[in-house]
């Protein structure tokens, strides 16, 4: 146990610094902490499956200049936990599936409005900085950039901690408690979260010529699956 | 290769993955500026403190570009700081030369890295994930990161060269060419993502007009989350509409 929550603190530390801080190594994307998430409780498939919904969902949101994005790393953390959990050994129950990644919108957002009071923070360690220069301090530049880091890294820690917590929380105590009526409900959803991913990839680089691209693929694909199963 | 030694240039390369350390809504990335062109003042003003501090107060001011891409100008500035140094050029030529370049930068950057390689590289890894998680993190960290660093690396030592040679890398680079190949990458991949995982269910609900009647759905359903994208509805608000849908269901 204690392994197990200093392996997600370190996970949490060094996705939230690759998320904005430092370089953007792309360690911070759903497929990889959900799937190191998974790991850490006990199934890596069960989160990968996960994250690689999560993967593509959110994309549509692109963090450029001061607008934040939802944060994905989060709901990557929770639902990594969550799915991991909450699978046995023929895996993840679609109706399990679908409710790991609708709960996981919470921490997304709760995730960014911390994204956010981090930045307005780091504005005052900015200002001290700038201070300390016009005093004739040059080292501060070095100190304020650490203290903007190490911020980055323990809200990152803490939402890493508390996501995976609220996620094993939903795994082992909520999802239980669905019946398999419920979870045949929560089940009929599940193929619309891919569909979701596919066309914020495709808003996200929509042009004049990528639009026939995308829907002549999906329909060569299906036309493809229809011909072999017709003529095998 | 200008007055900067190896270590130096190679100290102010590292530092320059940390470039929004310290990313706030005043300055952005106006510290993590700052702390990377640091090891190049300290060196250029080596014997005089308060020209360094004019020049570190020059470089805490506002600035913010895409971070693969500010290599480039952060080379440039260097180039250009060691000319304010010896004299050769005003100070106010380095304010002007960063806010002329890091609009179109970060622009170039966002389309490039933001909304065409990641992209590609998130598809690529889902689909593969299917196969193995592995061999899909392996996927996208591979291929966003190989472009990635290369144009960090190449960015800052055309910067480093001078303005004139990083105008050139940016014109070589083909930005514009490389973004519509990949856009259209990422477009055939997600196609295929879409058309493979609906497919997959479309046979599973049953075989002939009852599968093209569901993938036609699956398209419509497509086509609708891409206009309600189109209309600026969240991602989030989609599932948190979702959501509170299963839970009516779930009540009832």
């Amino acid at each position: 146990m204690v392994w197990q929550l200093l392996l997600v603190a370190a996970i949490g530390a060094v996705a939230y610094i690759d998320r904005t801080a430092a370089f953007q190594l792309m360690l911070h994307r759903p497929l990889v902490v959900a799937t190191a998430m998974g790991a850490v409780f006990g199934n890596a498939f069960a989160g990968a499956q996960v994250g690689a919904v999560l993967e593509l969902l959110y994309l549509v949101r692109l963090p450029v200049g001061a607008s934040t994005p939802p944060d994905d790393t989060g709901a990557a953390m929770f639902g990594g936990a969550a799915a991991a959990v909450a699978s046995s050994s023929i895996g993840l129950d679609a109706g399990s599936f679908s409710a790991v990644l609708l709960l996981s919108v919470p921490c997304a957002e709760t995730g960014k409005a911390v994204d956010r009071l981090v930045r307005r923070v780091n504005g005052r360690i900015a200002a001290l900085t700038i201070e300390s220069v016009e005093r004739g301090d040059s080292q501060a530049v070095e100190h304020g950039l650490l203290a903007g880091v190490a911020l980055f890294a323990i809200s990152g820690t803490v939402l890493a901690l508390s996501f995976s917590g609220l996620g094993l929380a939903a795994g082992k105590l909520l999802l239980p408690c669905f019946g398999p009526a419920s979870k045949a409900r929560f089940a009929v959803m599940l193929p619309l979260f891919p569909l979701i991913g596919a066309a914020s990839v495709f808003s996200c680089t929509r042009t004049d010529r990528t639009a026939p691209a995308f829907y002549l693929t999906m329909w060569t694909v299906f036309a493809a699956t229809l011909f072999f199963r017709w003529a095998g | 290769m200008g007055g900067l030694t190896h270590s130096v240039r190679r100290k102010v390369w590292w530092r320059l993955f940390l470039l929004q350390g310290c990313w706030n809504y005043e300055g952005m990335q106006n510290v993590g500026f700052a702390y990377g062109i640091l090891p190049a003042l300290r060196h250029y003003y080596r014997e005089r403190p308060e020209d360094l501090i004019k020049s570190l107060k020059r470089n805490l001011e506002y600035f913010n570009t895409h971070p693969a891409m500010g290599g480039v100008i952060l080379g440039a500035t260097a180039r250009i700081e060691e000319r304010v140094a010896s004299g050769e050029a005003d100070p106010r030529a380095i304010g002007t030369f960063k806010v002329a370049l890091m609009g179109s930068l970060g622009a170039i950057g966002d389309s490039y890295f933001w909304g065409a390689l990641k992209p590609m590289a998130s598809v690529a890894g889902a689909i593969l994930s299917l196969i193995h998680p592995a061999l899909g993190i392996a996927a996208l960290l591979l291929l966003y990161n190989l472009s990635h660093v290369l144009v960090r690396l190449k960015g800052f030592a055309a910067g480093m060269d001078g303005e004139e040679s990083a105008v050139r890398f940016l014109k070589e680079a083909g930005f514009t060419g490389r973004t519509e190949d990949r856009k259209i990458l990422a477009a055939i991949l997600g196609g295929a993502y879409a058309g493979v995982l609906s497919s997959k269910t479309a046979f599973m609900s049953g075989e002939g007009p009852s599968a093209v009647g569901f993938f036609i759905v699956a398209l419509l359903a497509v086509h609708i989350v891409t206009v309600l994208f189109r209309k600026a509805v969240s991602p989030s608000e989609i599932m948190l509409f979702l959501l509170v849908i299963g839970t009516i269901f779930i009540w009832r």
